[in-house]
C-alpha cells in the first residue's frame, strides 16, 4: 500500500481514475452497439426539423418513419429491425436548415458503424455540405426533396463525391428538369413574353432561378431582370417597386418559404396582377399559414415528381399516414415514403448477397429497380433518377378546407412540358 | 409606370423604412447619450414588441385579414393596441435594466455590452421557441385606401406610419427639450456625478430612458406588423442592425441625428436597390456609413454631447 502511494503520484492516479471511468462508460454505451451488429440496422433521418423549414421537414420525416415502421411491424427485414438516428439539420442562428449543422450530424452518423444509410437532407444547401462526407465513408443518402442537379452532377465529382461512387440518390428530380420545364409552361401555357427572376441566395433557390432564366431565354422570353433577395431582410418593396416599373408578364422565385412567405405578401400589395410562380420551395403549408389568403392566391409553383396524393390507389396510404400521425401526407412524404423503401429493399438485397453494412447497402440501391408509391424507382449512375416528371400547382383558394392544408390550396395543374 | 413614378414610389418607401428605422434608432441613441452603453437587447425588443401588438389586437377579435375597420373603431382599436405595446416593452426594457444591467454599470470594459447580447439571444430564443420560426400572419385592420400621385401609390398605411412616428418623434423632442425630467436626463447625459450632486435619481433617469427607448422600439414593432403585416422571431436582425447604423451615422447620442439618420438609411436603401441592385444594399449603406465616418468620426450632428471626463 504504502509503496503503491509512493510510486503513483496523486495526479497520476486521477488521471487513471478518470480514464477508467470514460472507458467504462464507453464500453457501456457500446453495448447496445455491439448487439446492433447483430439484430438492429440504424437508418440516419437528417432534416431541418427545427426553424422555417420545420413543417415540410416533418411531413419528409413522417413518411420515411412510416415505411420504416411498417417493416418492423412486419416482422423486420431479412431478420433485422430497422431503427432510425433521426437528426434536426435547422439551427437558431440560421433560422432555417443550416448547411453545418447537416455536415455535423453527417459526420456523427458516418462515426456510427451500425448505421448502413441516411434519408434526407431536405435542403440542397444540407446536400452540398454532406455529400463529400458520405462519398469518403461510402455510405448512401437519399434524398426525397433536394433538387438541386450539382450535388450529382458528374461536372463536380471532385466536389461532391471524390471516391467517385454515387452516394447521393433521389427520389425527386432535379432543378436541371423543375426549373426548365416551368420555364416552358409559362412560354407555352401561360404565353409570358417577359419575366423578372429572383432568387433566395440559398443553393436551391440560385440553381432553380438559374435553370428556369437560361431555359427562359432559349424559348424567347426576355429576362427583364434578375435579382437576389436577403432572406433575413424584411423589407421586399424596393425590388417589387422596380419590378412594377419594369412591368413584366411574370415574376419567377427560385427559393423556399422564409423569404418566400415576405415576398407573396409584399408582391400582393404591389403587383397583385402579376403571373407569380416558383419552384417546390413555394410548395409549402408555412407559406400559406405565413403569408396567408388572398396574398398567396394565384401564385404558381411545381414538385419535382409526379402528383399521386389525390390518385384513388393512394388512398389506402394517405389513410395509414393520416391514422399514424393525425395530419394530411405532402407530395414530399410519398418520395420519403420511397427512399426508405428503396433503403429497406438493399438491406434485404445486400442481406441475401451474405453482407450487410453501408457498403453492401450503397451497391445494392445503385442497382434498385423498386416498386414505389410512384411507380418503379431506379437510378442512373450519378444518383438521380430516371423518371422525370415535375408537377404544375397554383394556389386557389378551397374555403371548405383549412387555410394551410397543402392538399386542397394546392391545386395540381398538369405535368409541365419537358421541352 | 415611368422612371419618374417608380423613382417617386421608392422615396415614398424609402421614408416608410426611414421612419422605422428612425424610432428604433431613438432607442440606441438615448441609452448610449445616458450611460454609453450599447445596448444590442433593443434588436429583440423590438421584435417581442411586434410579438406584443400582435397579441394585443388579436385580443380585439383580428385575426389576419379578416375584418377590417373604419372610423373611431380603427382609431380606438390602433390607440389602444399602441398604449398597451408600449407600456409592456417599456416595462420589457426597464426590467432588462434593473435586472441584467444595474449590477455592472460601473464595471468598466464591454460586460455591459456582452450581456445586452445575451439578453438579445434569450428574447430571440424564447419567441422562436414558443411561437415557432414561420412568419406569422398579422392582424390587418387597415382598410385598403390609397391615393394616386402620378403612377405611384401612396398607402394610408404609408400615412399611418409616418404620422405616428412624427408624433412619437414630436412628443419625444419636445419632452427631452422642454420638461423637467427631460432637463434631468440631458444633466445626467453630460455628467453623471454633477447630476447626482445636483439632486438628480441617476438610477430613475436611467430607467426612464430604457422605458423610452424600448416603447419606442414596441411603436416600431407594430408598425413593422402593420406595414407588412407579417412578424417573425427574425425581424430584430436586420432593422436593429440597420437601426444602430442610423444612430451612429447621426451621431450616437445625439437624438435628432438618430431621426435623420433612420430617413437616411431608409432612402438609401430603397434608391440604391432601384439603382444597383438589392443584393447590394449591404455594401451600399455600409460604405456610406464608413465614408461619413472617415470625414466626421462623431457621426453627421455627433458633437452637441460634450466629452465627458
Amino acid at each position: 500500500m504504502r509503496l503503491g502511494k509512493t510510486l503513483i503520484p496523486r495526479q497520476a492516479r486521477w488521471v487513471a481514475l478518470s480514464l477508467g471511468l470514460i472507458l467504462t462508460l464507453v464500453g457501456l454505451s457500446a453495448v447496445p452497439g455491439t448487439r446492433a451488429a447483430q439484430k438492429v440496422l440504424y437508418v440516419g433521418i437528417t432534416l431541418p426539423l427545427t426553424g422555417a423549414d420545420a413543417e415540410d421537414a416533418e411531413l419528409i420525416k413522417d413518411g420515411a418513419v412510416l415505411a420504416i415502421e411498417e417493416a418492423n411491424a412486419k416482422g423486420g427485414v431479412a431478420g433485422y429491425k430497422i431503427d432510425t438516428i433521426i437528426l434536426d439539420s435547422g439551427t437558431a442562428t440560421a433560422g432555417q436548415y443550416d448547411p453545418a449543422q447537416a455536415a455535423t450530424n453527417t459526420k456523427k452518423l458516418v462515426a456510427n458503424i451500425g448505421v448502413v444509410a441516411n434519408i434526407g437532407p431536405q435542403m440542397s444547401g444540407e446536400g452540398k455540405a454532406m455529400s463529400a462526407i458520405l462519398s469518403e465513408a461510402d455510405m448512401a443518402t437519399i434524398t426525397p426533396s433536394s433538387t438541386n442537379p450539382d450535388i450529382t452532377d458528374p461536372k463536380f465529382k471532385d466536389k461532391y463525391r471524390p471516391q467517385g461512387k454515387a452516394v447521393y440518390f433521389r427520389t425527386v428530380t432535379t432543378d436541371a428538369y423543375q426549373g426548365p420545364n416551368m420555364a416552358n409552361y409559362f412560354a407555352e401555357n401561360l404565353k409570358v413574353r417577359t419575366v423578372y427572376v429572383l432568387d433566395d441566395s440559398g443553393a436551391y433557390g440560385v440553381g432553380i432561378a438559374n435553370s428556369f432564366q437560361k431555359r427562359a431565354e432559349e424559348k424567347g422570353v426576355k429576362v427583364l431582370g434578375r435579382d437576389q433577395l436577403n432572406p433575413k431582410e424584411a423589407d421586399y418593396t424596393t425590388i417589387l417597386t422596380k419590378i412594377k416599373g419594369l412591368n413584366p408578364d411574370a415574376l419567377y422565385y427560385g427559393g423556399v418559404e422564409q423569404a418566400g412567405t415576405k415576398l407573396a405578401k409584399q408582391a400582393y400589395d404591389v403587383i397583385p396582377k402579376m403571373i407569380k410562380g416558383g419552384g417546390d420551395g413555394v410548395y409549402s403549408s408555412s407559406l400559406l399559414k405565413g403569408a396567408g389568403f388572398p396574398a398567396v392566391e394565384g401564385w404558381y409553383s411545381t414538385i419535382a415528381s409526379p402528383h399521386l396524393n389525390e390518385s384513388a390507389e393512394l388512398q389506402g396510404w394517405v389513410n395509414r399516414f393520416a391514422k399514424r400521425f393525425g395530419k394530411q401526407p405532402g407530395d414530399y412524404s410519398i418520395t420519403a415514403y420511397d427512399a426508405a423503401l428503396v433503403v429497406l429493399d438493399a438491406v434485404k438485397r445486400a442481406a441475401a448477397a451474405g453482407k450487410v453494412d453501408r457498403h453492401t447497402v450503397r451497391n445494392a440501391i445503385q442497382n434498385s429497380k423498386v416498386k414505389t408509391l410512384q411507380g418503379t424507382v431506379s437510378f442512373d449512375e450519378n444518383g438521380d433518377i430516371k423518371d422525370r416528371t415535375v408537377s404544375v400547382f397554383q394556389i386557389l383558394h378551397n374555403p371548405k378546407f383549412p387555410e394551410d392544408d397543402i392538399i386542397h390550396q394546392y391545386k395540381y395543374i398538369g405535368v409541365a412540358p419537358q421541352n | 409606370m415611368t422612371l419618374h413614378d417608380v423613382v417617386l414610389q421608392q422615396i415614398i418607401n424609402g421614408l416608410s423604412l426611414g421612419a422605422m428605422y428612425s424610432l428604433l434608432a431613438l432607442g440606441f441613441t438615448m441609452v448610449y447619450g445616458i450611460i454609453e452603453l450599447i445596448n444590442f437587447a433593443h434588436f429583440n425588443i423590438f421584435m417581442v414588441g411586434s410579438f406584443i401588438a400582435m397579441f394585443a389586437l388579436q385580443f380585439l377579435g383580428l385575426h389576419g385579414q379578416s375584418r377590417l375597420l373604419t372610423g373611431w373603431p380603427l382609431v380606438g382599436a390602433l390607440s389602444l393596441g399602441f398604449a398597451s405595446t408600449m407600456l409592456a416593452s417599456g416595462l420589457l426594457g426597464v426590467a432588462i435594466e434593473r435586472i441584467a444591467l444595474r449590477p455592472m454599470r460601473n464595471v468598466r470594459g464591454t460586460a455591459a455590452m456582452i450581456t445586452t447580447i445575451g439578453v438579445s439571444y434569450i428574447l430571440f430564443n424564447i419567441i422562436l421557441l414558443t411561437m415557432g420560426a414561420g412568419a406569422q400572419n398579422y392582424p390587418n385592420p387597415l382598410p385598403q385606401v390609397s391615393w394616386h400621385i402620378g403612377g405611384a401609390v401612396l398607402r394610408l398605411r404609408e400615412v399611418l406610419l409616418w404620422s405616428v412616428s412624427l408624433i412619437l418623434m414630436g412628443v419625444l423632442h419636445i419632452f427631452v427639450q422642454r420638461t423637467k425630467m427631460g432637463k434631468a436626463m440631458r444633466a445626467t447625459a453630460q455628467d453623471q456625478e454633477a447630476a447626482r450632486m445636483m439632486g438628480i435619481e441617476v438610477d430613475q433617469i436611467v430607467m426612464l430612458t430604457f422605458f423610452i427607448g424600448s416603447a419606442l422600439a414596441g411603436a416600431a414593432g407594430l408598425i413593422f406588423g402593420l406595414y407588412y403585416n407579417n412578424t417573425s422571431f427574425l425581424i430584430g436582425y436586420t432593422a436593429g442592425l440597420r437601426a444602430f447604423t442610423a444612430a451612429v451615422l447621426g451621431g450616437i447620442g445625439n437624438i435628432v441625428g438618430a431621426m435623420m439618420g433612420g430617413l437616411i438609411i431608409g432612402l438609401i436603401e430603397a434608391l440604391g436597390g432601384q439603382v444597383l441592385q438589392v443584393r447590394w444594399t449591404d455594401v451600399i449603406i455600409f460604405s456610406i456609413l464608413i465614408g461619413v465616418l472617415a470625414l466626421r468620426p462623431t457621426g453627421l450632428l455627433g458633437l452637441s454631447t460634450p466629452k465627458k471626463s
